[in-house]
């Protein structure tokens, strides 16, 4: 923690009233986590320091042997994936809150809560939505987030100068390890991390590791996903998608039937969900959309995943004890938490590793007053 | 038994018979199910019963199942030939073993009949067989030329012999056949940009295989713009081929937007990804190949591509677009292991 300040920007809402806003459009938005007032101000400070005394008194705060401000990056362009809203309307509120100007490229088929949630803002701080890109956004952003394909960062990143910040949130895995033994919370836990998002977030597992009787936990989890699919069915899947998800279940199948230890559970008639115990090591492709694969507790776990550890965002725990925590470190997560809770990261989590406030802002320093 | 069966098949190929369809399919069903146990034990799995009734309801295995598997229906030490898949799918390469390329050879020979291509002049840009021997495309190539060395325009290091090729292009008494993978086409026109020939009447230029783990991507339509300016024919004269290493017979269509065809001793179903049951009519699904010339594996094959069945009796193909599937920020682990693995 440092104790540079937030000031008034010219013209902009006051940080207060930019805390009130946001609280109250987020208040509907429970999947946002817990948005209030008083937690906004919270991560504020946690990040970047005492906030609270924006404009008052006049002077900068002491840091160090000068003073310092923290200005906004502003405008700030979000170029965000299609895949779910959340991280849209994370990055908004984030860019709204260190106050900067707003403008969101929309992915080619919309996102209905992103513009929901506009209009739930006061206009002053409602943010510019575009779903096909203007070139001076690009040319005038001081900053870029970018979420989606390592293809779509890439493009982005070649555009803008070094001058301005990339922001690049390319693809992630999450996964979980169950190094001991569990109850029916952890594989509730477990198949909910699955189900929400329909698995399309960076923060949904893909797999888990299992120690113990793998194939034992594969089925009960099968049984947890079916009943919460059951409450809450996936609609039907566009025929891309679909081909994928039929292709992947095809092929296990045919692995379930002439290879020892590889076993599938379905859903019966639809693709909603499907649970793959495969005894191999290395993680699998998998086309997402509930698909989870459940595999025995590698003896070498670091070798097993070191061809995806510069893409792992979250491992999943249980239990979550000083000794799981360190291995997950040292596997390469960015996020540790319990199984059950890998799509519910705190307000002030460092998504993909970065503070998300204080990487919208420039630090202005200011010697000789006083 | 299987002597005979294949004879069965051989005579099928020669003279196809409709009706004669169905009864050869079950009968090769059901002796790949006794003699093959890996598809035994996929039949097994799925519940299909001992007897079926139609060749609809004989089980296609996923064309990933090659990767995984060696799908023989014959023992093990009568194979006679293997060919392989590219692998670009990051997952290692699929295999088809063959215990005769006699059904092999004569799908092709009578499939080319079937279609009335034009054999003469062959100019292929493959590799010939002896310097791919796991090829099936290229032992494709062997057959329609006879294994003619000089019809083959690709190196053992796979380098395409521009200036022979020239001179071959240059001979314009005769109509020519060039036949190749439509990278090798797309590999031609960037190293001969300024290559222009007037192929005499009657030639056609035959491309199959896609850009798959090129890395590339032309669509067909440029393809086909490009080739028609290379080599003066008209877009009814490109022809496409659809088959896979897992098969041992194709379907082909020409020009754009044309359906694809199969020889008689080969069908398809579409399926509904959604239910895996029969998509109705004029839905898009998934590609499922039933070729009697599949003696040696399994003869009914569960594909990935996308297609649509047309009324007269071929199919459209709707291949996937992968830029439409929403990834996301969750990465696709297909995607990343053909990253790690270069």
């Amino acid at each position: 923690m440092n104790s540079c300040s937030l000031f008034e920007v010219d013209g902009q809402m006051k940080l207060a009233d930019r805390i009130g806003a946001v609280a109250s459009a987020a208040a509907d938005y429970p999947w946002l986590g817990d948005l209030t007032a008083e937690n906004i101000l919270r991560w504020i400070k946690l990040e970047l320091g005492d906030l609270l005394r924006e404009g008052e008194p006049p002077e900068p705060p002491e840091y160090g042997r000068q003073h310092c401000l923290a200005q906004p990056l502003s405008p700030i362009l979000h170029v965000v994936s299609g895949n779910t809203p959340h991280a849209a309307l994370q990055s908004l509120i984030r860019g709204i809150i260190v106050g900067a100007k707003n403008r969101i490229k929309l992915p080619q088929g919309g996102l209905p809560e992103v513009d929901e949630f506009a209009l739930r803002l006061p206009p002053a701080l409602r943010p510019e939505l575009a779903v096909q890109l203007d070139p001076s956004w690009a040319r005038d952003a001081e900053a870029v987030v970018v979420y989606g394909s390592d293809e779509t960062v890439r493009e982005f990143s070649q555009r803008l100068l070094p001058t301005q910040r990339l922001l690049a949130h390319g693809h992630r895995i999450s996964f979980g390890l169950i190094r001991g033994s569990y109850d029916q919370m952890v594989v509730d836990g477990a198949a909910r991390d699955v189900f929400v998002f329909d698995q399309l977030g960076c923060l949904s597992p893909q797999f888990y590791y299992v120690a113990g009787d793998s194939e034992g936990f594969a089925s009960l989890l099968a049984k947890h996903l079916g009943e919460l699919c059951l409450a809450g069915p996936a609609t039907r899947r566009g025929y891309e998608i679909a081909a994928a998800l039929r292709g992947c279940r095809e092929e296990w199948k045919f692995r379930a039937a002439t290879e020892p230890g590889v076993v599938v559970w379905e859903s019966t008639g639809t693709l909603d969900w499907v649970v793959i115990h495969d005894p191999g090591s290395a993680p699998a492709a998998n086309p997402l959309h509930r698909t989870i694969f459940v595999k025995p507790m590698p003896s070498e776990l670091e070798s097993a995943v070191a061809p995806i550890r510069p893409q792992i965002s979250t491992i999943g725990l249980h239990p979550v004890n000083l000794e799981s925590v360190r291995q997950a470190i040292r596997l390469g997560a960015q996020r540790v938490c319990r199984i059950g809770q890998m799509q519910n990261p705190p307000l002030t989590w460092h998504h993909d590793g970065w503070p998300t406030l204080a990487s919208l802002v420039r630090y202005v320093d200011i010697e000789g007053m006083g | 038994m299987i002597g005979s069966l294949e004879t069965e098949i051989l005579r099928f190929l020669s003279e196809p018979s409709d009706d004669k369809f169905e009864p050869l399919a079950l009968t090769v069903f059901e002796h790949q199910r006794r003699k093959n146990p890996v598809y035994a034990s996929y039949c097994e799995f799925l519940g299909t019963p001992q007897r079926i009734a139609s060749w609809k309801d004989i089980p296609g295995v996923p064309q990933q199942a090659f990767k995984h598997a060696e799908l023989r229906s014959f023992p093990i030490e009568q194979t006679r030939a293997e060919f392989r898949t590219s692998g670009t799918t990051g997952e290692g390469y699929g295999k088809h073993f063959f215990q005769s390329l006699r059904l092999y050879e004569t799908a092709v020979q009578r499939c080319w009949d079937f279609f009335q291509l034009p054999r003469h002049n062959f100019v292929a840009l493959l590799q010939h067989p002896d310097d791919a021997p796991f090829s099936s495309l290229c032992r494709m190539g062997g057959f329609l030329t006879d294994f003619q060395r000089e019809c083959f325009f690709i190196t053992r290091n796979g380098c395409l012999e521009i200036d022979r090729l020239k001179d071959r292009l240059s001979d314009r008494e005769k109509p020519l056949t060039l036949f190749g993978t439509a990278l090798a086409f797309l590999n031609l026109m960037e190293q001969a940009p300024n290559l222009r020939v007037e192929l005499p009447p009657g030639s056609i230029a035959m491309e199959t295989g896609g850009f798959k783990g090129s890395g590339r991507d032309v669509a067909k339509r440029e393809l086909y713009d490009r080739l028609c300016g290379q080599f003066g024919i008209t877009t009814d004269s490109l022809w496409n081929e659809y088959g896979m290493t897992e098969l041992s017979s194709q379907f082909y269509s020409y020009g754009l937007n044309r359906p694809h065809r199969a020889p008689p001793w080969m069908k398809f179903l579409i399926i509904d990804p959604n239910t895996n049951e029969e998509a109705p009519s004029g839905e898009r699904g998934l590609l499922r190949i039933f070729d009697l010339a599949n003696l040696w594996s399994v003869l009914a094959i569960q594909t990935q591509d996308l297609a649509i069945a047309q009324a007269d009796g071929g199919f459209l193909l709707r291949g996937r677009d992968p830029g439409a599937l929403p990834r996301g920020c969750s990465r696709a682990m297909d995607e990343l292991l053909q990253l790690v693995r270069g």
